[in-house]
């Protein structure tokens, strides 16, 4: 039957949340290219998802992994292509060859240290120095923004890491608003236009929340998105770093190989959690 | 005391040490219209140095001038300059949209040659007056006279306050009528330990360095008052902050307002980094008739560009490495000269030449359009130097046309080509303003006329001017050993694993 047929592809798609993540990851590009006029070239898209894929196939025949994990290489590859900019496609190719990599050799205790994206982009910027972010590329367009959120709240939902985002965007939303609009008397709009970063929400929606780099209990994660929070708000208020939370959260990694060592038991009670859980455990189990 | 309004442009922008800060502010008479304003900053950053200049095309009588400038740091006489109005000319002349013309030949007789023409872009207007100082009374108002200096034809003072009441009240003791729209902006500045930059002009000096005082003695015109020119104002401080604060020069604009940004750094473009920095159209076909109107033209490509992209983007105009020593190609085509060492450093790039006068880094030249108002642009522009180093120039194409009898076979399929790259060029017209172009039908009914059989339109294809320069940036990839070296090294990791894992496994079996 066709309609069964149908409802099982959808269901199959549901299964995992990384189909959704690639899928809104993939509009998002398209957003970029065509509505906001990108400087990015096919060829630039095609290195970098090409490279973070065949980086990944090969880490996976290495190690005998699952090929299932060539999603999550996708969803860094898009990642990337949506963060990362340089006139080098030398450059952006490496960028997620290193960031795929760094999954396979930097790892303790059965996960790995970085998120991958984050790490490629680091590296490219502080080792290569002709990449860069471009924090203002997105515009403030208000309804791409809803739907950002919406989609990203969507996805959170399916792999229980939704109060890592709402953690962090709360804690900086009223940091900031103490001090915008509070102290220094500037206008709400002030305030709204700082939040209205397409880069700031990509961040919390598609970055910290990746469940192989972050905390694994929750108590855990609330405090490790506050303390998130916190160095963000420093280091753009006070460093000028418009680009802060990429930086924060490559410098946090120690913190989370802390934290899981605090909260050991918790991971248990999180991993044996419903049906919920099993979505999680589909998500990037790397190899 | 004659009340005097202050007219807030958006012209002089200094960076905060933590917080916003704003623009200087010009002081006009209350009549004073100013609609349409546009201001030329040059901002020259090299790592958290910032030398900013401002362009002053004042053209009202100098007496009546004066300009305010929040400071992050009180700022020391050696680094207040006044830097030469050519420069800027020099700057917008080489960085301005420009127009390309082909010439087409004759194909019943038997390469094609171009001429070129910049833009004069959008110029200011703008009226201000000025009042005098008075530093008495200063201090109970929380106003403290931090430093004074003479530069030339320019009395600066810099300016602390405690609190905005206390400037305002100052700046209205002086003589200054403060827009209710800009006291909403003071507050945050002086919350964020802002100085003020405050200017007037010493008109006796000013005649003075211009070798007016005797003639003035005899001629008393008033036109001869007004024509007077100000100079650049060049200041320097150190902030981690790269940004131009906009937000007290939109109190009193009426909408919109344009500002052209010339940054110059050492490594690469410079970018907004809290507002989408977008290309403006570019390499376009566009129709002969425009040579006439190209200043008209390009203001409304501006105006559709901009309401296009929400009105809230900064549109990239140009972007060239322009070291003298760099050997590639400068531009294509060239409208002026192109800036020597002695102009970058006047502009503060001052590390073109090194201490020892030898060619020293280079310079990479970006040019950034802005119009903004309240609506779209609650926040001040904030800016980061990239690596980007690739070339960019706001580039549009004319093609004349052949001369002479068309008769021949090919020369009637080059009127039937250009029949169709005609329609094509006020489509494009059409496209990148909104202009009405069903006026023009006799700018393709031309070559239409000329066609013996129209049946011909339908053999040949459109003949488009797609010779579009090589813009070439540094093509070779200085950190090539680095990333060979590091995507080898984890290519060898990869190795060592696969050859672990296989020995494990067989130490299992």
């Amino acid at each position: 039957m066709e309609v069964n047929n149908i409802i099982n592809a959808v269901k199959s798609f549901n299964q995992d949340a990384r189909h959704f993540q690639i899928l809104y990851l993939s509009i998002f590009l398209l957003y970029g290219v065509f509505g906001l006029d990108w400087d990015i070239s096919a060829t630039r898209i095609l290195v970098v998802l090409g490279s973070a894929i065949i980086t990944q196939f090969i880490w996976i025949r290495i190690v005998h992994g699952k090929l299932s994990a060539l999603k999550s290489a996708l969803i860094t590859g898009l990642g990337l292509c949506l963060l990362l900019n340089s006139a080098s496609l030398l450059t952006m190719g490496l960028a997620s060859f290193l960031a795929i990599s760094s999954k396979f050799i930097l790892r303790i205790k059965n996960k790995h240290l970085f998120n991958p994206a984050n790490f490629g982009i680091i590296v490219s910027i502080i080792v290569f120095q002709d990449a860069w972010i471009s924090p203002g590329q997105w515009g403030s367009s208000a309804l791409f923004l809803f739907v950002l959120s919406v989609l990203g709240g969507i996805i959170l939902h399916k792999i229980g890491r939704l109060e890592t985002t709402i953690v962090f965007l709360a804690a900086l939303f009223l940091m900031e608003f103490g001090r915008t609009v509070l102290y220094q008397g500037w206008g709400m709009d002030v305030l709204f236009h700082k939040f209205s970063s397409g880069t700031l929400l990509l961040f919390s929606f598609f970055m910290i929340t990746d469940p192989m780099t972050i905390p694994n209990a929750k108590a855990s994660r609330i405090i490790w998105a506050l303390v998130l929070a916190i160095a963000t708000f420093v280091l753009s208020n006070w460093m000028q770093i418009y680009t802060a939370p990429i930086w924060v959260l490559f410098a946090m990694t120690p913190l989370t190989v802390i934290l899981d060592k605090i909260y050991p038991k918790l991971k248990f009670e999180w991993t044996s959690n419903s049906k919920k859980m099993n979505l999680v455990n589909s998500k990037p189990k790397i190899n | 005391m004659k009340t005097k309004k202050i007219v807030l442009t958006a012209l002089i922008c200094l960076l905060g040490l933590s917080g916003r800060s704003f623009c200087g502010f010009y002081v006009a008479k209350a009549d004073a219209k100013l609609f349409n304003k546009s201001s030329q900053v040059i901002l020259v950053r090299d790592g958290n140095r910032t030398t900013v200049t401002m362009s002053n095309d004042f053209k009202g009588d100098v007496k009546d001038f004066a300009m305010v400038v929040p400071v992050p740091t009180i700022i020391g006489r050696k680094d207040i300059k006044i830097a030469d109005a050519s420069v800027f000319n020099k700057l917008d002349a080489y960085s301005g949209p420009r127009l390309v013309e082909y010439f087409d030949q004759n194909p019943c007789q038997v390469n094609r040659v171009y001429a070129e023409h910049s833009l004069d872009m959008i110029t200011t207007t703008s009226v201000r007056e000025i009042s005098a100082f008075r530093k008495d009374k200063a201090k109970s108002l929380g106003v403290t006279i931090e430093a004074q200096y003479k530069v030339d034809e320019y009395d600066i003072l810099i300016l602390s306050a405690k609190e905005s009441n206390g400037l305002k009240i100052w700046l209205v003791q002086n003589g200054y009528k403060i827009p209710a729209q800009a006291e909403e902006v003071l507050a945050p500045y002086i919350k964020n330990n802002m100085k003020f930059f405050v200017v007037k002009v010493d008109v006796e000096k000013l005649d003075q360095i211009n070798g007016m005082q005797n003639v003035n003695k005899y001629i008393d015109d008033p036109v001869m008052a007004k024509s007077r020119n100000l100079r650049p104002l060049q200041i320097t401080y150190d902030s981690p902050k790269f940004m131009l604060p906009i937000r007290l020069g939109m109190a009193n604009a009426n909408g919109e307002q344009d500002m052209i940004v010339y940054a110059l750094t050492k490594k690469g473009r410079v970018e907004c980094t809290n507002y989408r920095t977008t290309k403006i159209p570019t390499n376009k076909n566009i129709p002969l008739f425009i040579k006439q109107k190209f200043g008209q033209f390009y203001v409304d490509l501006f105006d559709k560009a901009h309401n296009k992209a929400d009105k809230e983007a900064v549109f990239l105009e140009y972007a060239w490495n322009v070291s003298p020593q760099f050997t590639g190609m400068k531009c294509d085509p060239c409208v002026g000269p192109p800036p020597i060492y002695t102009d970058l450093v006047k502009a503060g790039a001052d590390w073109v030449l090194n201490s020892n006068n030898q060619v020293g880094d280079p310079v990479f030249f970006t040019r950034l359009h802005v119009r903004y108002s309240r609506e779209t642009h609650p926040r001040d522009l904030e800016f980061q130097v990239t690596p980007n180093n690739e070339h960019f120039q706001a580039r549009y194409i004319l093609t004349n046309p052949a001369s002479g009898d068309l008769t021949c076979d090919e020369g009637q399929k080059y009127c039937a080509k250009m029949v169709k790259k005609r329609a094509g060029e006020l489509e494009e017209l059409k496209t990148l303003t909104s202009w009405n172009t069903v006026q023009y039908k006799n700018y393709v009914q031309e070559y239409y006329d000329k066609l013996d059989d129209p049946r011909l339109l339908y053999d040949v294809e459109e003949d488009k001017n797609e010779i579009i320069p090589i813009t070439p940036s540094n093509h070779t990839d200085p950190g090539l050993g680095l990333k060979l070296m590091i995507m080898g090294s984890v290519f060898i990791t990869m190795l060592i694993m696969t050859l672990s894992l296989r020995l494990k496994r067989l130490r299992m079996a």
